[in-house]
């Protein structure tokens, strides 16, 4: 394929503009969260940092509850992750392969769970809560993040089963594979990407909620991350050190999952999601 | 037939029950809620029937936060879509590195909104933060601009930031519309001596229109529900001009404890939303067959 440099020149310039809008942020948070803080407010601003300090993290780490709200973000996530394949694999693969009286009715209505604003179930669901005991619990939040994760989920899943040649299952019923023979040792094994993408659209969701946890939580020690950190802004007299720290780490667990099978998701998603 | 059914019950079920419980039944629950009067969760409820929905549509509040959420769609679709058709044409091309641009281009949308809100709080701040002596240096404004400080700049701001947390994402999908577009068109096309522009005008621009508008309503419904970013940066702040429906939904039911005013104001956004959804998906339906 041969362009005109012209094109060519444009192309790079654009993306390199797309890069600097994306990453320059990123880059200028975390290089700041290790300036000294007369640097870090300077009025001329570095790009590159002069000075290097960790002291903003030993702050973050011994000064607040921040490892407290790492931990309970794991948790909530991987246990969100984990309820949510949990739920959508068996599903997606009945969606997808089986048969049965008001498939599709029933396929819509749970793609409807986007149309009304999330928000509107908040209210009922902490009197359902504090009734069966749930409030202030990390159970609650991993419930409230794989129901909303769920829809999505079984939708991007379907249409990877659906990507399955139908001849490989065909083999197998010939041999006498029963359909859960099938879902368990071929189909699960092939859509091993598409579990993945699912677990961290899951995973990301858990990670970034902020609403729900803000209301359904009470006590400090129990807050996840987004919501707790939130707190630790408007705590202190803004200590923009603190702060560029804690986002730091907040970004690394997402970009570690990311950065492992980050390419299965993007491809996932954009050739799942659109079939 | 007859094992296949029980066993899609069974694969079906649990997924099912328990999006009935969480979502589904809430839902009703909030219908209910909306036509009672209820302050305290669980407290005693007295039966209203229409009296909170009367209320609220003659309530100055409720039109301002609607009208907020109306340009603040299409102020998110408009600025996302050029955003996002942009990166979605560059990273559709062959270069170095674009197997890595197209994996990394979605860091914004991975971390939490709470670390997009430090960034922007701090880049844009008037102490310290990088985008103001940018702007004195560049000779564009004369001293550093309070961003949140005026409701349109504050709003604008907004606007910007959740864009640029999301554009990505959209930028993604749209680059699986592009990838089905068969190359043969553009080889044919470029054999009868089309340029660039007829190129994108004449295959690109249509074959992708369908993508475009699905992501139109998906976009909608999404932005429509933003609330994190708004509440962290703003509060529904300065005197109320990022108070979007969600943002008042929100500060009615959890900071007014007017919980049955708050469960009708999100009755009838969901009546609006789904409203929406109804007649743009018809829309695309019509122009699909055409």
């Amino acid at each position: 394929m041969k362009r005109s440099a012209a094109i060519n020149a444009l192309m790079v310039a654009c993306g390199a503009f797309f890069v600097t809008l994306v990453g320059l942020p990123f880059w200028w948070v975390v290089s700041g969260s290790v300036k000294v803080p007369q640097e870090i407010i300077a009025r001329t601003p570095t790009m590159f940092p002069h000075s290097f300090t960790l002291q903003h993290y030993t702050k973050l780490f011994d000064g607040s509850a921040y490892p407290d709200y790492l931990l309970n973000s794991l948790i909530v996530a991987v246990s969100s992750t984990v309820l949510t394949l949990v739920l959508a694999i068996p599903a997606a693969f009945a969606f997808f392969r089986l048969d049965f009286p008001g498939r599709s009715a029933l396929y819509r209505t749970i793609l409807l769970a986007y149309a009304f604003p999330s928000i509107v179930v908040l209210i009922p669901l902490f009197g359902l809560f504090a009734k069966i005991g749930l409030v202030d619990r990390l159970p609650a939040l991993v419930i409230v993040n794989a129901a909303f994760a769920l829809p999505f989920s079984i939708w991007m899943l379907r249409s990877f089963f659906a990507g399955v040649p139908k001849e490989i299952e065909e083999a197998a019923v010939m041999d006498g594979a029963s359909t859960m023979t099938i879902l368990r040792r071929i189909m699960i094994p092939l859509v091993a990407p598409g579990i993945a993408s699912v677990g961290i659209y899951a995973f990301v969701s858990a990670w970034t909620e902020y609403v729900f946890t803000s209301v359904l939580i009470l006590s400090d020690a129990k807050r996840t991350l987004p919501v707790g950190f939130s707190g630790i802004i408007g705590q202190y007299q803004i200590d923009w050190g603190l702060l560029l720290a804690g986002a730091t780490v907040a970004i690394v667990p997402v970009v570690a999952i990311f950065a492992l099978i980050g390419r299965g998701f993007v491809s996932g998603l954009t050739e799942g999601a659109v079939k | 037939m007859q094992q296949t059914r029980a066993l899609a019950l069974v694969l079906v079920a649990p997924a099912l029950l328990f999006l009935a419980a969480i979502l589904g039944w809430p839902l009703v629950q909030a219908v209910i809620l909306s036509l009672q009067d209820v302050r305290v969760i669980g407290g005693p409820a007295d039966y209203l029937g229409w009296d909170n929905y009367q209320r609220v549509l003659s309530s100055g509040a409720f039109w301002d936060s609607t009208r907020l959420s109306v340009i603040w769609v299409i102020g998110n679709a408009l600025l996302q879509t050029v955003l996002a058709l942009a990166v979605a044409l560059v990273l559709n091309e062959k270069f170095p590195g674009v197997r890595i641009a197209r994996s990394w281009i979605i860091l914004t949308w991975i971390v939490p909104t709470v670390v997009v809100v430090i960034i922007w709080r701090w880049l844009l701040s008037t102490s310290g933060g990088m985008i103001n002596p940018l702007l004195v240096q560049a000779g564009i404004v004369e001293r550093p601009v309070g961003f949140f400080s005026t409701p349109w700049t504050a709003f604008a701001t907004l606007i910007f930031i959740n864009s640029w947390r999301w554009f990505p994402f959209i930028a993604l999908m749209m680059l699986a519309g592009l990838n089905r577009i068969p190359d043969d068109l553009y080889e044919a096309a470029r054999i009868d001596g089309a340029n660039s522009w007829q190129r994108f005008k004449r295959i690109t621009w249509p074959l992708l229109a369908p993508t475009l508008g699905v992501l139109a309503v998906i976009g909608t419904l999404l932005s429509f529900n933003v609330f994190d970013i708004i509440w962290l940066l703003t509060s529904g702040g300065p005197a109320g001009g990022t108070r979007t429906l969600p943002v008042l939904i929100y500060e009615t039911a959890f900071k007014g404890y007017r919980l049955s005013e708050a469960a009708t104001m999100s009755v009838l956004a969901t009546l609006m939303l789904m409203a929406f959804a109804i007649v743009a998906t018809r829309t695309l339906d019509r122009s699909d067959r055409q």
